[in-house]
C-alpha cells in the first residue's frame, strides 16, 4: 500500500513539472544580480514566475543547442547569438540589442592599483601577479579582454599568467578571494561587489562593442513576450542603469 | 593530421606529469593509512575509515572548494604558506597534483589495504620470532607480499588523476601550460564555438593515453606475477 502511495507521489510530481508554465530565461552570468531583481519584481506585479538560468553565454548556447528547454536567451556578446541564429535556434525577428557594458580591470579591495590601459604601460612590472578573466575562446568577457590586451600589446606578456574561468562571476569571486591579483570583468560586475576595486578601464575602441542581445527561443511559452516587453520598460531601464548597465532600447 | 601540435603535446605531458606526481605524493601516506586501517584496532577506526572514503562520495567541486578555503592564498593553511615561503598553490601545477591526490587517496588506500589483509600474519610472526624488528618485518615480508596492491592502487590513482576535473578546476584553476590538463582543455574547447574539431582530437588523445596507461599496468602486473613464481 505504502509503496503505491510513493509511486503515485512520484508520478504526480513528474506530471506537475511537465504542466507548469514557468518562463525560463537563459541569461549571461554577468546579469545575475539585476536579473534576480527584475524577475522578482515581475513576479510580484504579474504573478508569472520566471526562472533564470545563469552561465557563460557559450555554455548556455551549447545547452540550448542540445535541446535544453528555454524561452528567452540573453547573451553577453553577439557571437553566441549569431551561433544560435545560424542554427535557426532563435526567433530571428525578436533578436534585439538590449544592453551595453564597459570592460574594466579590478583588484582585491585591500590591494588597490591604478593601471592605465595604454600601450606605454609596462604591464608585467605594474601588475606582476595572476590575471583572471573568462575563457578567452568562449566566454564573452574573455573574448573582449583578449581583444583589448592584444590591442594594447599586453597579450604576449600576460598570456602565461592568465587564468580562464567558466564565466565572469567566477573571475569576480577569485579576485574577491584574493587568489587573483587582477581580474578583467564588466563595469557592472565591479560595481556589484564591495570586495573589489576598479584599477582601470579599457577604451571602448580597444574591443568590439559590448552588446547583450536577447531573443525569444523557438518553443517560447506565450507568456514570454510580455516579459520580453517588460525587460524593455522604463522601470527595467531605471534598474539596469543603477546596476551599471547601459540600456540600448527605447521604452 | 595525425601528428600532435606542440600545444597538444604540452597538454599531454602536463597531464602525465601531474598524474605521476600524484602517485608519488600518495605512495607513503596511502601505505601508512592502509596499514593503519588493515592492522590496527583503535578508537575512532570507523570514523577515520569514513573520512578516508569521503572524497569518493563528495562531489569533486566541494572538495575543490574545501581545498581553496584551506590552501588558497587567503586560506587557513594557504595564507601561512604564502607569507612564510611565498608559495601559492592555486594556479600552480602543484595545486593540480594536490587536487587529484585528494581525489585518488581513497582508491589507493583501498587497494593496498585489501592486499595487506591477504598477507598471512603467521609469516610476519615467523619473521619476528626469528629476530626481525617490526619495521624490518613490514618492509621485507609484508610489503613485498602486498606489492600487487600497491601497484593496483598506484594505477588507479594515476588513472583517477588523468581524469580529474571538478576539484582541479575549482582549486587549481584553468591556466594554460600550468594547470590545464586534458579534461580541462577538452572542457574549454567544447565551450567555444569553433572548438568541436579540436576537442575531438583531444578526446581521442585522452582515450589513447588511458588505454596506454592500462596496457602498461597489465604488462607490469604480468611481469610481477612471473617474478613471484
Amino acid at each position: 500500500m505504502k509503496k503505491w502511495l510513493w509511486l503515485g507521489l512520484c508520478l504526480i510530481s513528474v506530471l506537475a513539472q511537465a504542466e507548469d508554465n514557468k518562463i525560463k530565461v537563459f541569461a549571461a552570468a554577468s546579469l545575475t544580480d539585476v536579473m534576480n531583481v527584475l524577475v522578482k519584481q515581475y513576479g510580484q506585479q504579474t504573478g508569472v514566475q520566471v526562472v533564470p538560468v545563469y552561465g557563460g553565454s557559450g555554455t548556455l548556447a551549447k545547452q540550448l543547442e542540445q535541446g535544453a528547454p528555454g524561452d528567452l536567451f540573453i547573451s553577453a556578446d553577439e557571437k553566441w547569438m549569431q551561433y544560435l541564429k545560424d542554427k535557426q535556434l532563435v526567433q530571428v525577428p525578436t533578436i534585439k540589442p538590449w544592453l551595453g557594458n564597459r570592460l574594466v580591470m579590478i583588484t582585491p579591495q585591500n590591494k588597490p592599483l591604478t593601471i592605465k590601459a595604454e600601450a606605454s604601460t609596462d604591464i608585467s612590472q605594474q601588475a606582476p601577479g595572476y590575471w583572471c578573466t573568462g575563457d578567452t575562446l568562449s566566454v564573452p568577457v574573455g573574448i573582449y579582454a583578449k581583444q583589448s590586451l592584444t590591442n594594447l600589446g599586453w597579450w604576449d606578456k600576460l598570456k602565461s599568467k592568465l587564468v580562464s574561468t567558466q564565466d565572469v562571476r567566477a573571475t569576480l569571486s577569485l579576485v574577491e578571494r584574493d587568489e587573483c591579483d587582477v581580474g578583467i570583468v564588466y563595469a557592472s560586475d565591479a560595481q556589484s561587489s564591495t570586495k573589489v576595486k576598479v584599477a582601470g578601464e579599457f577604451a571602448e575602441s580597444s574591443h568590439v562593442p559590448i552588446v547583450y542581445p536577447m531573443a525569444l527561443l523557438p518553443q517560447a511559452a506565450s507568456e514570454t513576450a510580455a516579459f520580453y516587453r517588460y525587460l524593455q520598460s522604463a522601470e527595467a531601464r531605471k534598474l539596469l542603469l543603477s546596476y551599471g548597465f547601459k540600456p540600448l532600447f527605447n521604452d | 593530421m595525425w601528428t600532435l601540435s606542440p600545444a597538444e603535446l604540452a597538454i599531454v605531458l602536463l597531464s602525465l606529469k601531474v598524474a605521476a606526481c600524484c602517485v608519488l605524493v600518495l605512495l607513503l601516506p596511502a601505505i601508512g593509512m592502509a596499514w593503519l586501517l588493515a592492522r590496527k584496532q583503535f578508537w575512532g577506526h570507523a570514523l577515520v575509515d569514513a573520512l578516508v572514503h569521503l572524497p569518493m562520495v563528495l562531489p569533486p567541486v566541494v572538495l575543490g572548494y574545501m581545498l581553496l578555503v584551506l590552501l588558497g592564498r587567503r586560506g587557513w593553511i594557504g595564507s601561512w604558506l604564502y607569507e612564510q615561503f611565498h608559495i601559492q598553490l592555486t594556479f600552480h601545477w602543484w595545486g593540480a597534483v594536490i587536487a587529484s591526490a585528494v581525489m585518488a587517496f581513497p582508491l589507493m588506500v583501498r587497494a593496498i589495504r585489501q592486499a595487506l589483509m591477504q598477507v598471512n600474519p603467521l609469516l610476519e610472526q615467523a619473521a619476528q620470532t626469528l629476530g626481525a624488528s617490526p619495521a624490518k618485518t613490514f618492509f621485507t615480508i609484508t610489503l613485498p607480499l602486498a606489492y600487487h596492491g600497491v601497484l593496483t592502487g598506484g594505477i588507479l590513482a594515476f588513472s583517477r588523476s588523468l581524469g580529474e576535473f571538478g576539484a582541479t578546476i575549482t582549486f587549481a584553476g584553468n591556466l594554460e601550460g600550468e594547470t590545464r590538463t586534458l579534461p580541462l582543455a577538452i572542457y574549454s574547447l567544447t565551450q567555444s564555438p569553433e572548438g568541436d574539431a579540436a576537442a575531438l582530437r583531444l578526446v581521442i588523445l585522452s582515450v589513447l593515453v588511458s588505454v596506454a596507461a592500462l596496457l602498461v599496468s597489465q604488462w607490469l602486473e604480468r611481469r610481477l606475477l612471473r617474478s613471484q613464481r
